[in-house]
């Protein structure tokens, strides 16, 4: 039994901002923390532009530590992660629509250059802040995929 | 590290919960089957070190990198 994710085009446009990111997202707590990071698992979820598509993932124990983060919809629209039962119960998730999916993005000198790891999203469940990054099981997607193509 | 010598259909059960079975071998490939509950991730160690590195490169870009990225989706946009 699988879960599909996707996200939902209309909420897009300020996909972060929709779900007050700022105000209502102060603190999300990763389930598991992200593969190389093991001592972090408190971040807050900061938008960074007015679109709302790109966001700053900060680390709370960190000041230092950050990840830039996206949502796939403007770059991979097709993009909509299958996820099983044991995300779904981990990240409590009771309705897809709360889910909100980040990719992980890897900056480079310009957008050409710069990657987003398809492989491994990290998915909030805007309800109850949980988080993780997520590997999912399909092998034909990649962990630096560019964001320009 | 235990160390344990298994013929093909031959298992080793780990905790409770854990049974890890030797399936095939065949030349210097072995197929195993991981029998494990929804709670235990079960993972090819490789993934995770590509992940961790594709994390840590991805951590703390600098400002500049930043700025050109959300500068170029503005334009992109337009």
């Amino acid at each position: 039994m699988t879960t599909t994710v996707r996200p939902v085009a209309e909420q897009e446009r300020d996909e972060c901002g929709s779900v007050g990111v700022m105000h209502d997202l102060p603190v999300i707590e990763l389930v598991h923390p992200l593969p190389g990071f093991p001592e972090h698992r408190r971040f807050a979820l900061v938008q960074l532009d007015d679109d709302g598509f790109l966001c700053d993932l900060r680390s709370l124990e960190d000041p230092d530590l950050r990840f830039l983060v996206a949502s796939p919809v403007p770059f991979f629209p097709d993009y909509a992660p299958e996820v099983g039962d044991d995300v779904v119960a981990e990240l409590e998730i009771e309705d897809a629509s709360d889910v909100l999916v980040l990719l992980v993005l890897t900056a480079g000198a310009s957008l050409a250059e710069s990657t987003a790891n398809l492989r491994a999203p990290v998915l909030v469940n805007t309800t109850t802040r949980r988080a993780t990054q997520v590997i999912l099981d399909d092998s034909t997607l990649s962990v630096a995929v560019p964001l320009a193509s | 590290m235990l160390v344990l010598s298994r013929r093909a259909g031959e298992s080793v059960v780990v905790g409770d919960e854990v049974t890890v079975t030797i399936l095939e071998v065949r030349g210097d490939v072995v197929r195993v089957g991981i029998d494990a509950p929804r709670s235990v991730s079960v993972h090819r160690a490789e993934l995770l070190a590509e992940l961790a590195t594709s994390n840590q490169g991805a951590a703390s870009p600098p400002q500049e990198a930043v700025a050109t990225l959300a500068e170029a989706l503005r334009r992109r946009k337009d």
